[in-house]
């Protein structure tokens, strides 16, 4: 590799860790703090605003709900039975996932990743409080960890624009479905190309 | 991101606009209209056949 590759690779890697430390920043200050204000609309209030079910939200457990960061509402277009294997990328607080296994019961399964060991035991722990069996693994987005071929559907909540790497998020997705599988996922897109300032702000890219 | 489904070998890409979806802040607000930022569910499915 040539000097200047191997220079812009190096400022990658860089920009990449500070994101995931933004990351993992960001996302905990929502969990320990989620009265806090953020400049997203987060908790009951933002999960309401996306058409999740009252009487659902009522029934899940208030550390999942007050924790909800997500930009939409995958359930909307999932089509889970009972059975399935559903995966929850960038599973947070567990709340879509706690929302899935309600959906697939107990013959089914349904498996969070997320970044933040801390919200994987949160997520566990709010999973356990409703008697549901949500097995959350710790891991990236760009190495899903998961076997190939096993899941029925898969979920994520405004978390893949996080990546710097979408391509090979979406093919680990694309690997660990099953044929005929499907995918469910609310996210950010932007209609014209963010200025290199924001690129390089893991603060603003985080956002 | 479509391109990016269909690359990835999905199949039946289909996108809807997120309704309600905004920032909370004003100058977050004002920031995201200007880069055309909008929220999106997404489904799209792996062929039987991959």
């Amino acid at each position: 590799m040539s000097i200047a590759l191997r220079s812009i690779a190096d400022e990658q890697e860089s920009l990449e860790a500070d994101l995931k430390d933004e990351i993992l920043r960001m996302y905990s200050e929502i969990a320990e703090n989620p009265d806090g204000d953020f400049h997203f609309y987060h908790g009951r209030e933002a999960a309401e605003r996306f058409g999740y079910d009252p009487d659902v939200l009522d029934r899940a457990p208030a550390s999942a709900v007050a924790s909800f960061a997500g930009v939409g509402n995958p359930h909307l277009r999932t089509g889970l039975e009972e059975g399935m294997t559903v995966l929850d990328l960038g599973s947070g607080a567990g709340l879509d996932g706690i929302i899935a296994s309600w959906s697939v019961g107990p013959s089914g399964r349904v498996i969070g990743v997320d970044l933040n060991p801390t919200m994987c035991r949160r997520a566990r722990a709010n999973a356990a409080e409703t008697g549901s069996a949500l097995d959350c693994r710790e891991g990236r987005m760009e190495d899903i960890p998961v076997e190939d071929g096993v899941v029925d559907v898969a979920i994520s909540n405004g978390v893949i624009n996080l990546s710097f790497r979408k391509r090979w998020v979406l093919r680990e997705l694309h690997r660990v479905l099953k044929p005929g599988g499907r995918v469910s996922i609310a996210d950010i897109v932007s209609a014209k190309q963010l200025s290199q300032s924001i690129v390089n702000d893991p603060k603003l890219w985080a956002s | 991101m479509f391109t990016l489904f269909e690359e990835a070998g999905f199949a039946r890409v289909k996108s809807v606009v997120v309704p309600h979806f905004a920032f909370k802040h004003t100058a977050t607000r004002n920031a995201a209209e200007a880069y055309g930022v909008k929220a999106v569910l997404f489904t799209a499915e792996k062929p039987t056949d991959a």
